[in-house]
């Protein structure tokens, strides 16, 4: 089943044997791929309303979508080894092509454009002859949006997901003995982590292992982490002010609180990518499939998905906002005050030489 | 006041001040008045100062510099007793009292300007001089990170202890002396220098690369209270005030701008009340770090310790907070803006500003909140004098001989502010303000506002008129002054009041019984005094006793006299619960009693004496058990609440026990009455524990008010929106913890309890920091620990860890590692966890180590933690009797960069002595006492109030005659001679240590007597040569004194010939020590003999 995802670059286009210009498959399986992505690239540009175009800019167009394609599956892979899987799922995909910079909100419109050309099917000779795999119920047909060269859906049990989950817990109890106890483990865990990677103390000379205690060490300035509320805070507070109706399950909840204070709250977008990542992991194993999502069926799953991480986003965004308004206060006032202090300074006068000795 | 300026000969109006921090050199100008003819030479105050020159009205003049506190006994006597070292302190600190006319710095008036001067003309003083390495008076943080002095937040500021101005520049350090101010300070551009007055103008140097402030301060001002922070401050201009400005170090202005948003407030009650505007025109708040003292006052400005500031979330630190906010302000009117004519006269000023504190108290956390608070004080106090015996608020000294000390009793002199101890300053404080309401209870608030304002609307008068105009002593108090205007105004006599709690010590210490006589249905009260103890005094004099009685309550008050014990108070209810009706109280409210608790033949309920705490008194009073249940639950009054609280602890009985409960869950009783219920519900449980039925006392109470409805074990998700109940959910466990079984252990019940609601904290929901309750959860588990089972001495492991210790110490492993990952506000957590693995040490359970400690205890941590862990440290050297870790302290208390934390030391040390003057001990050796001796002798001379430290830890550890452990001279006589021997002949000691110091300018020259001194010209120009001397560059790595802020400037040919000069200097002040004695007031014949006979 594994066979059934693959990578775009390399779909869709089997070798040939027997080709004209050189009798290596593979070198032939190369120059027909280039081919199929060389019509790809005319019909976009007569999409774009080009008449003709000179062969050394094709080429060139040619070569930048191939690298294109192949980045988008190199790095899904990076994404999917890094995640301990092996075979790329939808989500890989998205964040590769968020993390290119690509808008994804407006993929599948552009999929269903209405001038789009239709290419037609890449010259097909001998199909790869793939074993029989047992087959399950009846196959899909591919949406109007996809052409029908492209492979097909795999079976159906592999993506047909029955929705199989318990009664969600709602006893009060077990929903608090279960955040209690996860959060314990977490802070156990990393407390213990913290431990053995750094400098310890113990409180027995002949066990250092059992109550292991993180050296204690000096700050340079000690007031400012005694003082200032630490990030976590900020953002409890700040939440226990705007939505108190906030009815997030208390895991998950507990889930981005960890990850937010593990990683420091910056601007840039890996962080988001990260948060992107959590927030997404629920809703893949909920179905209980540890199968990874075929593309062509993740469709619907692919808004949710966008709704959630925007989500993820306005949270993000609101913990930012957040600093200018604790840091920049004072922008407003000045304007008004006439206080000594926020006078602006003097030039030094010629004739006001002071000697200080 | 003419005294005064006849002791001083002159008087002066302006002083500008100019300091260049950037090359640490200043100078100092004076105008003064002569106010004798015969003024030839002016004294001055001056310490760590170099001075290199001075002039008078441009003709250079000379000028000697002696000070004998640098070393207080000369460092070859053997003398070793406190005593002499206390009589000679005193001595040291007099020869340089700027109230007395003397000073260290002496300078002599050039002959050219004797005429000037007996023309009572004008002189101006001029002194050049350079500060270097201040050890004390001036702080430096500079912290250890990269980048430029702004960027890592170094900042300066001002501190001390009284009067410590001379500390950072030459001037009559005295709160007495009153003049106007321009002060001048170059700083780095990226610095802001904060001092007194108004800010006039901030110019760039030429170089464009720093700044001068230009300050003036119109008000006449006494140079104590002076002050200046310096640092990369960011600047809040308050939204209410705009002429009041806030300052805080880089990266807190949110906190600056929460904990601030409140002083208006603080601003408009005192305006109110004392019908006053705000003396200056414009208030500085600085918060600092390493605050030498939480709150300091200065002249429109107060230094605050930057650990005040706080964020909206944190509940337990903002009412702290406010009230020093309001303390520095009730200082500016009082103690500021009026100054103190002398320092017998320092009570007034405290007690007002600590009286009007009081009443802002009142107003802002209420009535119950503020007698809750005197009730602490007078406590405090009471404990305090019966302890040391007594606090003097007005000495007199009369004919000045040490002899008729009235403070005999006392282990230093209380001439000076400068030789108190400092818990003797702080109780000296706390009773000030206790006088001062008592005075109001006498001739009412509204004439006492009226006093204030008389004080402040002449000195306000006076503040604006010409020095010419003598207006300006209208801006000092004095007792005497004070006391007339509280005759003028309420025509009433106190005197008797004054003379008892401000002339005298002592407080008043009361035995209360009494018997129901039915026949004549009479109560019998019987009151005896205890005047013999320490600490104590007779009171004659009225007496109030209340008498609740079934039908009201009845006041009567009873003169105290002589021999009178016995007092008849006629009861008003004749007869007994006829009818079922309701009982008025005193405040006119009606309740409906259970009476069937109370004696069938006597209709009192309760009686109180001094129910509104009119003496300085203990009562300790006796009545039935019934008598304190009633007394708690319906006496409205928070005082006779604690009151019954305290005496019930006597009495477990089921009825106490229902009446304390009661109390627990009455949500109207006032908070600290029932946190202090549940202590006394711990402790009755504890006696009752054989016949204790039910769930662990307050358990069931706890469950009820905090935890979930469906699932009793869990407690609710955090919400502090109403802090009596956040305060009582904090306090609860605490008290639980204390419980013990049978066998004398904490029942596992309620271990698991508290286990369970720190499992089941949850704050994700509150709008409140929790880290003052989960501090208090760990707090719990370490009340829960008894000392361990332990089998001959078997050393403590892992494996015989006993099984409920180790779930403890599995959550404070967890706890204090939590807190480096994510800290708490103040680290509150790290403090518990430091005091609960104290708490499992001391009870054997786990190995007595203070290695831990001492991590924790080094620089650079916050400094909660560091006293916690160094709170441990002490405790560990007094359990094991560790020499090893003594000496440790002991280092640490030379040379620790925190002032704070140097005294912090010492006085737990002395809170806790690893062993006491009546205790043998093998720390107890030769080498210690010499270790101290020297430490208070010279070690201490920078801070006061470390060397007032220094002597009280060593009071309490070798008492007030020659230590113990010291050998037995062979003959006292002996000692004496050589005593006597080395004050007689000094020249021989000193030049034997200034020969081998390689001194430059040769003994003699120091010690010439000014009077000799005919060629000033010659003087000088001996004292510029030596100035003049080529330096050696590089003798001093630069890295040296790196924390200094402004080294990097080449700009100083002199400094490092200072820095080595001033080395010697102080060598070459030892070797006067001998005549420092001598010295005092006279000021001349440095030669006189001895007073050691």
């Amino acid at each position: 089943m594994a066979d059934a995802a693959s990578t775009p670059g390399a779909s869709g286009s089997g070798t040939r044997s027997g080709s004209k210009q050189s009798t290596n498959p593979a070198d032939n399986y190369y120059l027909a791929r280039r081919r199929t992505l060389q019509v790809v690239v005319s019909s976009l540009l007569t999409e774009a309303g080009f008449e003709s175009a000179e062969k050394a800019s094709v080429e060139t167009l040619t070569e930048m979508l191939q690298s294109y394609i192949s980045e988008i599956g190199r790095s899904a892979k990076s994404y999917c080894e890094h995640t301990a899987r092996t075979q790329p799922t939808l989500s890989d995909i998205v964040v590769t092509l968020v993390e290119m910079g690509f808008n994804v909100d407006t993929l599948p419109a552009y999929a269903k454009r209405s001038q789009r050309m239709v290419i037609t099917a890449p010259p097909v000779t001998n199909q790869p002859v793939t074993p029989k795999a047992l087959t399950a119920g009846q196959n899909r047909p591919h949406p109007p949006h996809i052409p029908s060269h492209f492979p097909e859906f795999p079976d159906p049990h592999t993506y047909i997901k029955t929705p199989t989950y318990r009664e969600p817990v709602s006893d009060y109890q077990v929903l608090r003995e279960k955040a209690a106890s996860q959060r314990r483990d977490v802070e156990r865990a990393l407390t213990r982590f913290m431990a053995k990677t750094g400098e310890t103390q113990s409180l027995f000379k002949d066990d250092v292992s059992t109550f292991p205690l993180i050296a204690a060490r000096p700050f340079t300035i000690p007031y400012l982490t005694a003082l200032l509320p630490s990030e976590l805070e900020m953002q409890q507070m700040e939440e226990t002010d705007s939505s108190e109706q906030d009815e997030q399950p208390d895991t998950e909840n507990l889930a981005l609180h960890m990850s937010t204070q593990a990683l420091p709250v910056g601007l840039d977008s890996c962080e988001t990518g990260v948060c992107d990542l959590l927030a997404v992991e629920p809703l893949v194993s909920p179905g209980g499939t540890a199968h990874p999502a075929p593309r062509p069926q993740a469709c619907a799953p692919l808004g949710q998905m966008f709704r959630d991480e925007s989500g993820a986003e306005k949270e993000n965004t609101s913990v930012l906002q957040q600093n200018p308004s604790l840091a920049g206060t004072r922008n407003g006032e000045d304007t008004i005050i006439d206080n000594p202090y926020l006078r602006p300074v003097k030039k030094p006068k010629i004739r006001r030489k002071k000697s200080l000795s | 006041m003419n005294k005064k300026k006849g002791d001083k000969g002159f008087e002066s109006p302006r002083k500008s001040v100019v300091v260049s921090l950037y090359s640490r050199i200043g100078f100092v100008e004076l105008t003064i008045f002569p106010t004798v003819t015969n003024l030839n030479r002016i004294k001055l105050n001056s310490k760590q100062c170099r001075i290199y020159r001075v002039r008078i009205n441009d003709l250079e003049a000379a000028f000697i510099y002696n000070d004998p506190t640098l070393e207080v006994c000369h460092s070859e006597s053997k003398q070793r007793n406190l005593n002499y070292f206390s009589n000679a302190y005193a001595a040291a600190v007099s020869a340089v009292d700027p109230d007395a006319g003397n000073g260290e710095l002496c300078i002599k008036v050039p002959s050219e300007l004797w005429k000037h001067v007996d023309e009572l003309k004008v002189l101006k003083i001029h002194i050049n001089f350079s500060l270097d390495q201040p050890k004390g008076g001036l702080h430096f943080v500079v912290p250890s990170v990269e980048g430029s002095m702004a960027e890592r937040g170094a900042h300066v500021f001002s501190c001390g202890y009284q009067n410590s101005t001379r500390f950072w520049f030459p001037c009559v350090d005295s709160y007495s002396e009153l003049c106007t101010w321009k002060l001048e300070f170059t700083v780095d551009a990226a610095m802001v220098a904060v001092s007194n007055g108004d800010l006039v103008e901030t110019v760039y140097t030429h170089d464009m690369r720093k700044k001068t402030f230009h300050y003036m301060l119109t008000i006449p001002t006494a140079a104590s209270n002076i002050s200046l922070a310096i640092g990369p401050f960011e600047i809040l201009v308050d939204p209410y005030m705009h002429e009041v400005t806030h300052f805080c170090l880089p990266q807190l202005l949110p906190l600056l701008k929460h904990t601030t948003s409140y002083l208006h407030e603080v601003f408009e009650f005192y305006e109110e009340i004392l019908t006053c505007r705000y003396p200056y025109s414009c208030f500085k708040t600085v918060f600092i770090d390493e605050a030498y003292v939480e709150v300091a006052a200065y002249a429109s400005m107060s230094i605050f310790s930057t650990n005040l500031l706080h964020s909206a979330m944190i509940i337990d630190e903002t009412p702290l907070t406010r009230r020093c906010l309001a303390q520095s302000l009730a200082q500016q009117f009082f103690g500021c803006f009026i100054s103190r004519m002398s320092w017998s006269d320092e009570w007034v000023l405290k007690g007002i500003s600590g009286y009007i504190y009081g009443l802002w108290m009142k107003k802002t956390f209420g009535v119950n909140e503020y007698r809750h608070w005197i009730k602490e004080e007078l406590d405090k106090i009471v404990a305090y004098e019966l302890k040391t015996g007594g606090v003097l608020l007005h000495p007199i000294f009369g004919g000045g001989k040490e002899k008729d000390n009235p403070a005999s009793h006392l282990h230093f002199s209380i001439k000076h502010p400068h030789t108190l101890s400092w818990e003797y300053y702080t109780m000296f404080q706390c009773k000030a303000h206790l006088v001062m309401r008592l005075i109001e209870n006498r001739i009412s608030m509204e004439f006492m506002l009226q006093v204030f304002n008389k004080l402040l609307s002449l000195a306000s008068t006076a503040s604006s008129q010409k020095f010419q105009s003598h207006m300006w002593s209208q801006m000092l108090v004095s007792t005497s002054g004070f006391l007339k205007s509280i005759s003028n105004v309420s025509g009433k006599d106190i005197q008797p009041l004054i003379k008892q709690w401000v002339d005298q010590s002592g407080v008043v210490k009361f035995y209360g019984s009494f018997a129901f006589n039915r026949k004549r249905n009479v109560l019998e009260l019987e009151i005896k005094q205890d005047y013999t103890s320490p600490g104590t005094q007779k009171y004659v004099g009225p007496l109030k006793v209340t008498v609740q009685e079934l039908d009201g309550s009845f006041n009567h008050t009873l003169q105290i006299e002589e021999n009178s014990l016995k007092h008849d108070i006629p009861c008003h209810s004749k007869s007994r619960r006829n009818k079922k009706k309701k009982i008025p109280l005193m405040n006119g409210e009606e309740v409906d009693m259970d009476l069937s608790a109370m004696d069938a033949d006597s209709p009192l309920l309760w009686i109180r004496i001094d129910p509104d705490m009119s003496v300085l008194r203990k009562v300790e009073f006796e009545q039935a058990d019934f008598m304190w249940q009633y007394q708690l639950r319906y006496e409205r009054d928070v005082v006779a609440q604690q009151e019954s609280i305290l005496a019930l602890e006597k009495f477990p009985t089921p009825a106490s026990r229902l009446a304390l409960t009661d109390i627990l869950e009455q949500e109207q009783c006032f908070y600290r009455v029932r946190m202090a219920a549940c202590f006394c519900l711990a402790k009755i449980a504890n006696s009752m524990v054989s016949t204790w039925t039910g769930p662990p006392a307050m358990k069931s109470l706890f469950t009820r008010m905090f935890c979930c409805k469906t699932c009793p074990n869990i407690v609710k998700t955090n919400n502090f929106m109403s802090f009596q109940s956040y305060f009582l959910q904090k306090t609860m466990p605490v008290a639980m913890a204390l419980l013990r079984d049978v066998h004398n252990l904490c029942p596992k019940e309620v271990l698991t309890f508290i286990l369970d609601l720190i499992k089941y904290n949850d704050n994700r929901k509150n709008k409140f920091s929790d880290n003052y309750y989960r501090a208090e959860m760990i707090d719990a588990l370490a009340n829960s620990v008894t000392p361990a089972v332990s089998v001959n001495n078997e050393v403590r492991t892992l494996d015989n860890l006993n099984p409920d210790v180790r779930l403890i110490l599995e959550e404070i492993t967890r706890f204090l590692n939590m807190e480096k990952l994510l800290p708490s506000y103040r680290h509150t957590i790290t403090v518990s966890c430091l005091r609960a693995i104290r708490v499992l040490q001391k009870n054997g359970h786990v190995p007595s180590d203070p290695t831990l400690f001492k991590s924790y205890a080094e620089y650079g941590h916050f400094v909660d933690i560091r006293v916690a862990a160094l709170e441990a440290v002490v405790d560990y050297t007094k359990v094991d009797r560790s020499y090893e870790e003594l000496q440790w302290l002991l280092n640490m208390i030379q040379t620790d960069p925190v002032p704070y934390v140097r005294h912090k030391i010492l006085s737990m040390l002395t809170k806790n002595p690893p062993f006491t003057k009546s205790t043998e001990s093998p720390l107890c050796n030769e080498a210690l006492v010499d270790q101290l001796w020297k430490l208070m002798n010279s070690g201490t001379s920078h801070d006061w109030r470390l060397r007032c430290g220094a002597v009280d830890l060593y009071f309490t550890l070798f008492g007030l005659s020659r230590p113990s452990c010291l050998p037995l001279p062979e003959l006292g006589l002996v000692l004496n001679l050589k005593e006597k021997k080395a004050v007689l002949n000094p020249t021989i000691i000193p030049e034997v240590v200034a020969g081998s110091q390689e001194f430059p300018g040769s003994q003699d020259e120091e010690e010439v007597d000014m009077d000799t001194v005919h060629d000033s010209q010659a003087f000088i120009s001996h004292h510029l040569s030596m100035l003049e001397r080529p330096s050696t560059p590089g003798r001093r790595a630069r890295e040296h004194h790196h924390h200094h802020h402004h080294e990097h400037k080449k700009k100083k040919k002199k400094h490092k010939h200072k820095h080595k000069h001033k080395h010697k200097h102080d060598s070459r002040d030892k070797d006067k020590e001998p005549f420092a004695f001598s010295s005092p007031a006279s000021g001349r014949s440095v030669r006189s003999p001895s007073l050691s006979d």
